[in-house]
């Protein structure tokens, strides 16, 4: 019931549908320039799927951790947790609905990537295997970012704090990506690659699409991933335990 | 027979503040309680903890008979309004009943059914549809109570659910009360600063006062408890009132005289710790015949006073 209603919420009540509309003209544009602009599509077909995928499981999943940062403390700022936490709903069964709502933007967000990744992608014989692997790993990591949102919401003082502090971590955690390609080499380098479950994620991705590798040659990127899609899901719904009226913060 | 509510001994504490005390209450079902108290007397904290949405630091209660242990099953048995209770706007009542009675386990019809015969109780069938967002606060208010139906309760507990209404509104959600515990025979604790109201809805007040019980009992009770009659009404031969007066001055426990609006041989004297023995005494030792005597009793609102004024 609680995840049919944040259902109900988010889309009928029109804020996941401007976020996915928002996505959409987003990844059209991206699919345009990599496609058709002569003078940007210095992309390989290859690195152009790619990139549409990388660009989708990021956002879809950014998508996902803000709706997630939004669930409790958006409840407790609103006044409605209370009303929520009388009724004999058990608490981890309202973090699981309200994760299951915020999850429901990333499966939007790939749903409407498939064509962009067919439209790139044809021809070569890549869009199954690119879909898939986007849907695999862009599935570990939304798991992991909304519940690490439903988390930070859950012992917020207040919706400010729960979207600050996730976007904080979520920056944290994307800064690995961006560094210098010498500082990604070497032990350390690749150490922190792969303990980062979104650089890791990117990395496997990159790998079947790009480097055509198979499955299971680069299996062992996928452990982080899993790893945090499964301890934070457990630590988001153990979290509902916990759920207050006020959040950690005030007291 | 089962109490509706129970509770012994509960204490709840934030940090260093203490917000209930030794709390312990016992409600028959049926009855109105209203719950009494300054701001920060701990209503909120009690409301809290009975309706399991905090827990206890010491003490037992037991709702609708069951035991503080079960929180989950008490919460089955109970309805609540929080104090300042927020709503969806852009879910209609219809919608918001519906979604709330589907979260006590009403199948999809029932659960239409339920809103509607809800919608209908609390007058608001015609704005069923409507989004929340365009309701006033005092229909956000009444949806908030049908809310609180939606289980069938055996216990109600509506916290402040007349502030910030208008005297019309307040009226409305005070009638809404007292048919609900009439017609449902459900037991209603009360939470407000209405006073008046409280007089002509609750059966009993608790008055709370820093966490702790500071009175309980019927209205009457309370306040005879709590409080000495205001002042005391007195009639002597008019030729002798300005003799009377003097007398009255003088007399312990007497504050002020004055004649009663003027009336000739009528005076009201204002009373001060006293049950106007002394006036009648002092009356008598100066030979000062009286031909009536009443006292004004005194009100809720000044046990109120009396039992939560700042040391």
């Amino acid at each position: 019931m609680i995840a049919e209603q944040e259902l109900r919420d988010l889309w009928i009540g029109g804020r996941a549908l401007l976020l996915s509309l928002a996505f959409s003209l987003l990844l059209s544009v991206l699919a345009y320039l990599v496609a058709t602009n002569t003078a940007l599509n210095y992309l390989e077909q290859r690195e152009s799927v790619n990139l549409t995928l990388q660009v989708a499981i990021a956002i879809g999943a950014l998508l996902a951790l803000l709706v997630g940062a939004d669930t409790i403390s958006g409840e407790r700022e609103r006044g409605t947790l209370e009303t929520l936490l009388l009724t004999p709903v058990p608490r981890t069964g309202i973090t699981t609905g309200k994760l299951l709502g915020a999850l429901s933007l990333w499966i939007a967000a790939f749903v409407i990537s498939i064509p962009y990744v067919w439209f790139l992608g044809r021809g070569i014989g890549i869009v199954g295997v690119s879909l898939a692997a986007g849907l695999l790993v862009g599935t570990l990591l939304a798991v992991f970012l909304a519940s690490l949102g439903v988390l930070v919401s859950a012992l917020s003082a207040s919706n400010r704090v729960s979207l600050s502090v996730s976007l904080f971590l979520l920056l944290a955690l994307y800064a690995p990506t961006q560094f210098p390609t010498r500082a990604q080499q070497g032990w350390a380098g690749e150490l922190l690659l792969r303990i980062n479950p979104i650089a890791a994620g990117e990395h496997y991705v990159g790998k079947l699409v790009i480097d055509a590798h198979s499955w299971s040659r680069d299996a062992s990127w996928l452990v982080s991933p899993i790893i945090a899609a499964a301890a934070f899901a457990v630590a988001a719904v153990v979290a509902a335990r916990w759920v207050r009226l006020r959040g950690a913060a005030s007291g | 027979m089962t109490k509706a509510v129970e509770a012994e001994g509960l204490r709840k504490q934030y940090g260093e503040l203490v917000a209930v005390e030794e709390l312990t209450l016992s409600l028959d079902a049926g009855e109105i309680l209203g719950v009494l108290g300054p701001n920060g007397a701990g209503k909120t904290t009690a409301i809290r903890v009975l309706t399991t949405i905090l827990g206890p630091d010491r003490g037992t209660f037991s709702v609708a008979g069951v035991p503080h242990t079960r929180p989950a099953e008490i919460r089955r048995r109970i309805g609540v309004l929080p104090e300042s209770a927020g709503y969806p706007d852009r879910q209609t009542g219809d919608e918001y009943l519906r979604f709330h009675a589907r979260l006590y386990g009403h199948s999809r019809a029932s659960a239409r059914e339920v809103a509607s015969a809800l919608l209908d109780e609390v007058r608001l069938a015609e704005r069923g549809r409507s989004l929340v967002g365009g309701y006033s606060r005092g229909m956000r208010q009444r949806l908030g109570i049908a809310r609180a139906l939606v289980n069938e309760p055996q216990v109600i507990f509506l916290d402040e659910p007349t502030l910030g209404l208008d005297p019309a509104g307040q009226r409305e959600v005070l009638l809404l009360v007292r048919r609900m515990a009439r017609e449902r025979g459900a037991t209603v604790l009360l939470s407000t600063h209405l006073l008046d109201e409280v007089e002509e809805v609750c059966t009993r007040v608790l008055i709370l006062n820093r966490g702790r019980i500071a009175g309980e009992g019927t209205v009457a009770e309370v306040a005879r408890r709590a409080a000495a009659p205001r002042s005391a009404i007195l009639r002597v031969t008019p030729e002798r009132a300005s003799e009377a007066a003097r007398v009255l001055a003088a007399a312990p426990g007497i504050e002020h005289v004055e004649s009663t609006n003027g009336l000739p041989g009528s005076l009201t004297a204002t009373l001060v710790r006293s049950d106007g023995n002394e006036a009648l005494r002092a009356l008598a030792e100066a030979g000062v015949p009286v031909l009536a005597f009443e006292l004004e009793g005194a009100r809720l609102s000044d046990a109120f006073l009396a039992m939560t004024e700042p040391d």
